[in-house]
């Protein structure tokens, strides 16, 4: 039952002085621990930080090694292809020489390149012109020269050449042999 | 939940204020869960609050964070009214600056919202927490009386007089009759009131048998023969040491009869002052068309100031009432108010 024109005061034991004291180091703590926590949290952070680094390390060497290996791998395949080109471009000189070499009466039908020789096929006129114009070159390039002749249905010779360059000591062994020819 | 639990562990102090003419009482009754351990009433050279009453009422305040300080209103625009709609409240006060509490939806009582601010802010230094209406108090204190009779009820404080008129617990009529401002309420009363011609006669031969009660006729004979014997007069020098010698013995008859009203017919005065009063507010009721007027027989008056059979005397012998006086101790029973209020 209300009897009173006004409401009582909310009576606490918690005074305004006590609130106050309460309040400030109720921030006082909350800051210290917010503090704490953070400092935790950038621990944590960094232990993660540091696993992450840690392992990208070990990563990154694992590339490198794989890097290196494959620049080992590519420089070989480099000096491979230069090798190849160096040959190739030999071979085209060669061919082209070759082709240089075949006068104009002499017609070269077929010609096989050989890892150390060469085979022409083709038609002269007559064996002369293959000796004077065509196998003199040839002797002079390869160290072995064959030649064989069969006529043609025109009168012609149809030739075959096969000629080889011999390695350094075959040469070498070939010189002190008394010439065969 | 903590406070509860503190509550428990705590004292209870209810501090009662109860302002009169010129002191102020204030009742401590110091409680735990057992019941009332102390209980103290001190009485103070004030009406407001001076450096003594807030040294005791701190000594005991301080103790305990469970203090409840309650004062009555002492408010001269506070009243009850015989309703608890808002429709008909503005026919007896102005709702807009007043504060009402209704009971059981039946009547109300209210107070000057200024006057309660004032109350507030006058003991701001040490908190108000209830400010109980008197008309509260005659209600609870007299719950047994009003649920089954129709009759007055008054609360007679030292400056006040709270009455009301229940018939069957509804609420008839009320007014709060402040004893420092009798005259005003009394004219303001009795015009108001429109008595007729003998009512007035009846007040005027009251007044004489109060005031005149050791003057017989004799004496007013002489005196105006006395004065007869003025204008007999021939003289300015006779004139001037008879208006001289008159001044001196006027001037010491109104000395002792000041002296002799301060000292033994204060108690007398008072309590016809409370009976004047009584009685204009009976009258108003019966004239006033705002209140259901109902012949009233019996009249019960809680007293706290400790009042003369004379008033009794006067109630039975001029208004034919039946009176009861019940003693009351406003502090305790202010002090119940505010345990039911918490």
């Amino acid at each position: 039952m209300k009897y009173s024109y006004i409401s009582a005061k909310n009576k606490s034991v918690i005074t305004k002085e006590f609130k106050l004291l309460f309040t400030f180091f109720g921030v006082t703590f909350f800051m210290l621990f917010m503090t704490y926590m953070f400092l935790i949290y950038k621990d944590y952070s960094f232990d993660q930080d540091s696993i992450y680094i840690s392992n990208a390390k070990i990563e990154l060497r694992k590339k490198i090694k794989d890097m290196q290996s494959d620049i080992a791998f590519v420089e070989k395949q480099n000096l491979f292809s230069e090798g190849v080109f160096t040959n190739n471009s030999v071979l085209k000189d060669s061919i082209t020489n070759l082709f240089d070499l075949v006068p104009n009466r002499i017609t070269l039908s077929q010609a096989k390149l050989l890892e150390n020789g060469l085979i022409l096929y083709g038609i002269t006129p007559n064996e002369d012109v293959y000796n004077f114009m065509l196998a003199a070159p040839l002797r002079s390039i390869f160290h072995r020269s064959y030649s064989s002749f069969y006529p043609a249905q025109n009168g012609w010779l149809k030739f075959v050449s096969t000629n080889y360059i011999d390695k350094e000591d075959e040469v070498t062994r070939r010189e002190d042999l008394p010439n065969e020819d | 939940m903590i406070n509860k639990i503190l509550e428990i562990i705590y004292a209870k102090i209810f501090v009662n204020i109860i302002v009169n003419r010129s002191t102020t009482s204030v009742y401590v009754e110091v409680t735990n869960k057992n019941g009332i351990v102390d209980s103290k009433e001190s009485e103070f050279e004030t009406i407001t609050i001076d450096e003594n009453m807030f040294n005791f009422i701190k000594s005991y305040i301080d103790n305990t964070p469970f203090f409840y300080i309650s004062i009555l209103d002492t408010s001269i625009d506070q009243g009850a009214v015989p309703t608890c709609t808002k429709i008909d409240m503005p026919k007896f006060y102005i709702p807009e600056t007043s504060k009402h509490i209704c009971v059981e939806d039946k009547w109300a009582y209210y107070s000057s919202k200024y006057d309660l601010n004032k109350t507030e802010s006058t003991y701001k230094d040490i908190g108000i927490d209830f400010i109980f209406s008197p008309f509260s108090v005659l209600s609870i204190f007299f719950a047994d009386k009003i649920n089954s009779n129709l009759s007055i009820f008054v609360l007679v404080q030292e400056s006040y007089l709270s009455l009301a008129i229940f018939d069957n617990s509804a609420l008839l009529f009320a007014k709060h009759l402040d004893m420092e401002h009798e005259d005003d309420d009394a004219e303001e009363l009795l015009m108001g009131s429109n008595l007729d011609e003998d009512e007035e006669e009846e007040d005027f031969d009251l007044d004489d048998n109060v005031n005149l009660d050791d003057l017989d006729v004799d004496d007013d004979i002489s005196s105006l023969d006395d004065f007869g014997d003025i204008e007999d007069l021939g003289d300015m020098d006779d004139i001037d040491e008879f208006s001289e010698d008159q001044e001196m013995d006027e001037l010491v008859e109104v000395e002792e009869k000041i002296i002799s009203t301060d000292t033994s017919t204060e108690g007398f005065n008072e309590d016809y002052q409370r009976y004047s009063l009584i009685q204009g507010a009976i009258n108003s009721f019966y004239k006033d068309s705002k209140y259901e007027s109902k012949f009233v027989e019996t009249i019960y008056i809680a007293d706290s100031v400790g009042v003369t059979s004379d008033l009794k005397r006067y109630l039975e012998e001029e208004m034919f009432l039946s009176v009861y006086v019940r003693r009351i101790d406003l502090g305790a029973e202010i002090c119940e108010m505010a345990k039911a209020e918490i």
